[in-house]
């Protein structure tokens, strides 16, 4: 995959050459990513930034290890992840993470309706199907879709089968979908009639 | 075929996981079902179509993290925590300390500024401290200024801030070469005076070179877009866009220049030039700038320029016994070389012969 070959030249340099430029490329690409999966497990925008820091504070002394890195995107998120169960089991609020309890808010699922050829209308209605997904569903769509993990990438971050990563997909696109559907060719309306 | 089995095709070819047999049976698919084709294609448009980067926030966010860093210890630049502070190797030798070799002074070095209130005469003296951060030759510092902007102070500079910077306004002096990171704050603009410029801007990163004894001063912007105020014409100001140099030549009797015989500044020079900044193959960082990365870096350059910077960065002085030799163009990178390897580098590509005495290095 490009992003993780991009990813791996840049840890590469940071490994090797001590390159700071490299070290800021790199934190520019994945913050705002991080930070909003950081989010959905800490649901506070403070430690969030936080541990986004501390992750990349941890790049930058364990620079050595960086070209070991097979899969570098996976390893950000997992760190991410793992730095997140840390900090809840510190502070006691929770002792485990499922994938239930990931909060991934709409706004981090991008729409816009001038770029595509969809009506205000339309991206209301899918807004609201992405809304009413699963919260599950809509944090596999997330990672695939914004965050460009592969399904096994996803799988393995999320401790679930491949097999339910392809499921949720494509129950998620299946709803959106859906409301597209529907704008441009309305089904017609069954009327029931109900006999007295 | 079931639908479900549609939707798991479709989106594993959106997601780039599909295999070749998987995507010619899409096909087969998406021919069965003509009335998904408009959802199909909005759902590739959708796919496509990656939120745009919000890269300020990120670049905030970066100088809040190099903050913390700096608050919990992290050395950032490993040569600070492992060179050193002073070297028992008597060769001249690159000193290369950011921040160990910096001399930070904070003392009482009072201002007083005396101002006159018209109604009564009372004299009311004001007094701020100043802080002032000078590096030595060979030696430069990274210095993070109160409000999180960043200064890397290369060798033989000093930069100065009042003690109250950023309350109101956002000003430093500077003489000597500079690379500034500074964060946007449209409300106090950042403003830098050195002795022939003044330079004024929102949230950028560029470098300003303004060694006293240089014969111009170099502004080079990277990123942003700065305002350049030239002191003895104050109503020509310069706007600089990336990746363009200001060069501001002193003129002639004006301090830095007097050594310098008036052919020496060729007429046909205009006393202010905008020259783009150059690049060596390969790096990604403008020559102009490449110092912050540890790299003395120079191209086309005349041996007398090249000379200039390697006196600060090897803390040695030069002497042409060959007057000639001045004007050999010259390229190249040092890195962990030391003065040695890098004179024995140029004299092989260049073509001179030089001696080296305690810090004094002759070209012939």
């Amino acid at each position: 995959m490009l992003e993780n070959d991009y990813i791996r030249r840049l840890l590469a340099a940071i490994a090797l050459d001590n390159d700071q430029a490299a070290y800021k490329e790199l934190f520019i690409l994945l913050h705002g990513r991080l930070k909003q999966f950081a989010y959905a497990m800490l649901k506070s925008g403070e430690e969030a930034e936080e541990l986004v820091s501390d992750l990349f504070i941890r790049i930058w002394q364990k620079k050595d290890q960086l070209p070991a890195i097979e899969t570098p995107l996976l390893y950000f998120y997992t760190a991410a992840k793992n730095l997140a169960i840390t900090r809840l089991n510190k502070q006691k609020r929770q002792a485990s993470l499922t994938v239930d309890d990931y909060l991934v808010h709409m706004t981090s699922i991008y729409f816009d309706p001038e770029q595509l050829m969809i009506t205000e209308e339309m991206v209301r209605q899918i807004k609201k199907a992405v809304n009413d997904l699963p919260p599950r569903c809509r944090l596999i769509f997330k990672v695939i879709k914004e965050d460009g993990l592969k399904y096994k990438e996803a799988a393995s971050l999320l401790h679930l089968s491949v097999k339910t990563i392809e499921a949720q997909m494509a129950i998620a696109l299946r709803r959106i979908a859906h409301c597209m559907h529907f704008e441009v060719k309305p089904i017609p309306q069954l009327h029931f009639t109900v006999k007295k | 075929m079931s639908q479900e089995f549609f939707w798991v095709l479709l989106s594993k070819k959106l997601s780039g996981e599909a295999s070749p047999e998987e995507l010619k049976e899409l096909e087969n698919l998406i021919l069965e079902h003509p009335e998904w084709q408009y959802a199909i294609q909005n759902l590739q448009d959708l796919w496509k179509h990656q939120p745009p980067k919000n890269d300020l926030e990120a670049e905030d966010a970066y100088m809040l993290h190099l903050h913390r860093m700096t608050e919990k210890n992290v050395a950032f630049d490993d040569r600070a925590a492992l060179t050193p502070v002073v070297s028992l190797n008597s060769r001249i030798r690159r000193k290369w300390y950011w921040a160990a070799a910096a001399v930070l002074i904070t003392t009482g070095l009072f201002a007083f500024g005396t101002l006159f209130n018209r109604k009564d005469k009372k004299a009311i003296v004001v007094i701020s401290e100043i802080n002032e951060v000078s590096t030595r030759q060979g030696s430069k510092s990274k210095i993070q200024l109160p409000d999180g902007s960043v200064v890397w102070l290369n060798a033989g500079s000093k930069l100065t801030y009042n003690k109250d910077y950023n309350q109101q306004l956002r000003e430093v002096t500077l003489s000597g070469e500079g690379y500034f990171d500074i964060i946007k704050n449209k409300d106090k603009p950042f403003i830098i005076y050195t002795s022939n410029i003044d330079i004024k801007v929102l949230g950028t990163a560029f470098n300003v070179k303004a060694y006293p004894e240089d014969k111009q001063t170099e502004t080079s912007l990277i990123r942003g877009s700065i305002e350049v105020t030239i002191k003895n014409r104050p109503n020509n100001k310069i706007i600089l866009s990336p990746n363009e140099k200001l060069v501001v030549y002193k003129e002639p009797g004006e301090k830095g220049n007097t050594h310098l015989k008036e052919k020496e500044l060729p007429e046909k020079i205009a006393l202010v030039t905008i020259k783009q900044l150059s690049y060596q193959n390969n790096d990604s960082i403008a020559v102009e700038a490449a110092w912050i990365r540890d790299r003395l870096s120079f191209k086309n350059e005349l041996f007398a320029d090249v000379a200039k910077k390697m006196e600060r960065w090897y803390d040695v002085s030069f002497v042409f016994e060959n007057k000639r030799k001045e004007n050999l163009l010259m390229y190249g990178t040092f890195t962990t070389e030391t003065l040695e390897e890098a004179l024995a580098a140029l004299e092989f590509s260049f073509g001179f012969r030089y001696k080296i005495e305690h810090k004094k290095v002759t070209i012939y």
